[in-house]
């Protein structure tokens, strides 16, 4: 991904990552299952991602993973420049927004 | 093959910067929970992802931090430690017996000579382009810039001749003799080269490293527009400019002032 004078470009992979985490998919594995893409390519990924400000992470509470007694996670949420980023990229990407819809309508 | 599966991640979390290494755990270790849970992710092929993660981020993190070592970053220090080696190589070679001839002066004048067309062919011997600006300082405080660079090479040049004295110790026509002038030689060119690129990295106002590089432009647009790393004087003296792919237009780095409203910053 490279940005400048207030353009984001950003790369296929990148777009989907961001286009996952727009549809609800927040963490890296519901991205990994929704995008298709292997660990070692959406968590760097997602790295970049939020070194460039276009998503941010968080952690989870731990009461609440305590009360489902399960490990708490870390989520990850668009940021206003990374939704920004994603209308830009859905035109530039014009089949993202269906990938997106046909991978929903495969969970279903 | 839960464990197994636990020890690659520790494994893979040694790659990372260890201020981030228990996040980074942390985060890996509970997808890898859910992952164990999920049918739809083969979790042997998840962690393996992980050894790619930790590589990127330690990747990322080093291109961030470009170490500059603390030692090196004033130019007091910088020549501190170089006469510092000096004085280590120095006090190695003056106790060993030496057989009686002249001090080989002009050896270490030869084997600067020798190391030079070799530096020629390697590097460039520019320090970068300074557009005249009238934020430049003053005369003397440019001129410091060179009597640094020349420090440096005088230093280099008293740890090639405490060098050259051991290869006289050893005695003439000698195989190990002949053997450590090769490696003076070579290590002459790696030196002299260091103190050439060290140079062309400091702020020709204050002489501290330059810090915080950031990449311009992207490699595919450099036909038309700049691609570069930017690197700035944290004392606010100036910005650095280094091409990424040097071109007829932008071929050398452009080092550019900064007016004194960058100092507060």
């Amino acid at each position: 991904m490279v940005r400048m004078a207030g353009e984001t470009k950003l790369s296929h992979t990148a777009a989907m990552i961001l286009q996952a985490l727009g549809a609800g998919h927040v963490y890296g594995l519901s991205v990994m299952e929704m995008t298709g893409l292997p660990s070692g390519t959406v968590y760097p990924a997602m790295r970049r991602l939020e070194r460039d400000g276009l998503i941010r992470s968080q952690w989870e509470s731990p009461s609440i993973a305590d009360a489902g007694k399960r490990p708490a996670r870390k989520y990850y949420r668009l940021t206003r420049t990374g939704k920004a980023t994603l209308e830009a990229s859905q035109k530039r990407y014009p089949l993202l927004a269906k990938l997106a819809a046909a991978a929903e309508a495969a969970e279903r | 093959m839960k464990i197994l599966r636990r020890a690659m991640l520790r494994a893979a979390a040694r790659l990372v910067p260890s201020r981030e290494r228990a996040e980074w755990l942390a985060e890996w270790s509970a997808e890898l929970w859910y992952a164990q849970e999920s049918c739809a992710v083969d979790a042997d092929r998840f962690c393996l992802g992980a050894f790619q993660d930790a590589l990127c981020l330690r990747r990322q993190r080093s291109g961030e931090e470009r170490r500059t070592s603390p030692w090196l970053a004033s130019p007091a220090r910088c020549l501190l430690l170089l006469a510092g080696l000096d004085a280590i190589a120095w006090l190695a070679v003056l106790p060993i017996p030496r057989s009686p001839g002249p001090i080989p002066l002009r050896a270490i004048l030869l084997l600067m000579g020798m190391a030079c067309p070799i530096l020629l062919a390697t590097t460039r011997l520019s320090l970068g382009d300074c557009p005249a600006s009238r934020y430049a300082p003053s005369l003397a405080t440019r001129m410091r810039r060179w009597l640094f660079l020349a420090a440096k090479i005088a230093l280099i040049m008293a740890g090639m001749y405490a060098g050259l004295l051991l290869a006289a110790s050893l005695g003439e026509q000698t195989r190990p003799a002949a053997a450590l002038v090769y490696a003076l030689l070579f290590g002459s060119v790696l030196a002299l080269r260091w103190a050439l690129r060290d140079q062309r990295r400091r702020c020709p106002v204050c002489l501290r490293l330059l810090t915080n590089p950031v990449t311009v432009g992207q490699r595919a647009s450099w036909f038309l527009e700049w691609n570069c790393t930017e690197l700035i004087c944290l004392r606010g003296h100036g910005v650095l400019y280094i091409p990424e792919n040097p071109t007829n237009w932008f071929g050398a780095q452009l080092w550019m002032y900064l007016d004194s409203s960058w100092r507060g910053f």
